[in-house]
């Protein structure tokens, strides 16, 4: 621990907004449906070793036609500290190409709610766009793209203004598709260009912003 | 998978964790209190010429029970100073931070002692109950608790308000700024905060960078930044500048302008990071400081 305060208030603290990898890049079919649970997040140092915060999350999803999958997530790891925390969105496709080329974008609401004494809740919008392509035109595929979470609120605690009001994140992935199952890997630069220093958190970032965060998520369709 | 689902909802639901008992840095591992013997990390070590005579350095124990407790703790203490004088000296309760125990703090407790020449006041120092030989494990609540009993302590020895002085370092903040907003035992004349916290709202703030309440991950109500509003009392308020755990700006200085009593100062120290204060301002610079805030100067 750097100083005073442990791993675990690191937590979810500047990971929240980043608890999983990009959902459904490439859209289901029509009618497929699909069960996934991801587990990873943001790098921090702890006792000297770089380790990923272990969110976890369990989502359905459903395709609407075959450009529009919906999806929703409950976030386990966050549900633990005694808060429901889900999102819910739509994975919808821009255009593929024959190529295998293609592209998505993903609108979101990211909902929390403390199930404690303040039952507080707090929603943020959110939006991935990424760029896929088929590997030799095989299933599987790699991908790249912009994640951002919005922050409207005009102020923060003890009236303070909110200065930040969009959170970047840069995301690379690979999906390797099987008949049933499909394994997604992803690498995520949280928080880019956002300085992560003065804070209680040690991240392992770029010259001192953002964090790298690593996800593995495991989907099986049906 | 029905029932995969159901299983997993109810696991993550069952439980309610909460980020409290992992605030604390707290080492109960010590088998005694080394002082100047100790050899472990220290922020800085002070000369000889600051040196402590045994013979004002008591070491003792008293008891502290907060109202979740269903019996009292023994949590350890250290008075420098003629006990005998209490009555008359000027006393600061030094607040420490969130670092392991007393030995850790002590050069800084020599300091203070030591403040504007030899022995010029007095200084009580102890151990939050989990924090080097305190019994029990850290709360907040305890942490109000012990810092009470301490104050208890002092009064029954004769110390009186107008000869009290709070000073709270880091997480030492939130004690000494709930007491001294919300006197029980003693109405301090004076509080000095160095490095202090906000809040833990501006705490999960700075980390997440949204508009995010504390209760998702605390049940801290550390909230320095509105319990001063009701201090009236003369603040001092020390931060380094380059502090990379506590942010000068999001967590000491809204305590600072939230401040609305009748006479505050700030010291604002360049390059310092937290815990560097004494040592980059200078140890003389520092007491001087000091001792200029708490005889009024």
């Amino acid at each position: 621990m750097k100083r005073g305060i442990q791993l675990l208030i690191s937590i979810v603290l500047f990971g929240l907004f980043s608890c999983a990898p990009s959902r459904y890049v490439k859209p289901l079919e029509r009618n497929q449906k699909a069960v996934s649970f991801s587990f990873g997040g943001p790098g921090i140092m702890y006792s000297g070793t770089p380790i990923p915060i272990p969110f976890s999350t369990l989502a359905y999803a459903q395709g609407i036609n075959s450009s529009i999958t919906a999806f929703g997530a409950l976030h386990f790891t966050s549900s633990l500290f005694g808060n429901l925390q889900a999102d819910l969105g739509a994975s919808c496709k821009l255009f593929e190409l024959k190529s295998g080329l293609g592209m998505s974008a993903t609108p979101a609401l990211q909902l929390a709610y403390s199930l404690g004494t303040a039952k507080t809740l707090r929603a943020w919008p959110s939006g991935d766009i990424n760029v896929y392509y088929h590997l030799f035109k095989k299933p599987s595929y790699l991908y790249g793209g912009l994640n951002a979470w919005f922050e409207f609120s005009e102020y923060k605690a003890h009236n303070e203004l909110q200065t930040r009001h969009v959170i970047p994140n840069l995301q690379l992935g690979y999906v390797l598709v099987k008949p049933k199952w499909q394994h997604q890997f992803e690498f995520k630069f949280i928080g880019m260009g956002i300085p992560n220093t003065p804070g209680v958190v040690e991240y392992v970032g770029l010259n001192g912003k953002g964090s790298f965060g690593f996800y593995y998520n495991l989907i099986r369709t049906f | 998978m029905k029932n995969i689902f159901l299983i997993l909802l109810l696991i993550g639901f069952s439980s309610c964790l909460k980020l409290d008992s992992n605030l604390y840095n707290n080492d109960n591992t010590i088998q005694e209190y080394l002082l100047d013997n100790y050899t472990g990390e220290q922020d800085f070590v002070l000369d000889a010429s600051y040196d402590i005579s045994p013979s004002l350095i008591y070491k003792f124990s008293l008891a502290s029970k907060a109202p979740e407790d269903a019996s009292a703790f023994n949590i350890q203490a250290i008075y420098i100073g003629d006990q005998n004088r209490i009555n008359t000296d000027t006393v600061i309760v030094y607040c420490h931070g969130n670092k392991w125990h007393m030995d850790f703090y002590w050069q800084r407790a020599k300091l203070l002692a030591n403040t504007g020449g030899k022995n010029r006041f007095g200084v009580l120092m102890f151990d939050y109950r989990g924090f080097g030989l305190s019994e029990g494990e850290p709360t907040e609540e305890g942490m109000y608790a012990d810092t009470k009993a301490c104050l208890a302590w002092l009064k029954s020895k004769g110390l009186s308000d107008e000869r009290l002085v709070m000073y709270g370092f880091s997480l030492g903040s939130a004690p000494a700024c709930e007491l001294t907003a919300n006197p029980e035992v003693l109405k301090p004349t004076r509080i000095i905060l160095e490095a202090p916290f906000g809040s833990a709202e501006v705490m999960v703030q700075d980390a997440s960078q949204l508009n995010m309440p504390a209760a998702y991950f605390t049940d801290l109500k550390i909230d320095n930044a509105e319990e001063i509003r009701k201090v009236k009392q003369p603040f001092l308020w020390l931060h380094g500048l380059n502090d990379l755990f506590l942010n000068y700006k999001t967590h000491g200085e809204v305590v600072y302008k939230n401040y609305k009593g009748v006479f505050s100062r700030k010291i604002m120290v360049e390059a310092a990071d937290h815990g560097e204060i004494p040592e980059k301002i200078g140890f003389e610079d520092y007491s001087k400081n000091l001792e200029a805030f708490i005889i009024g100067n």
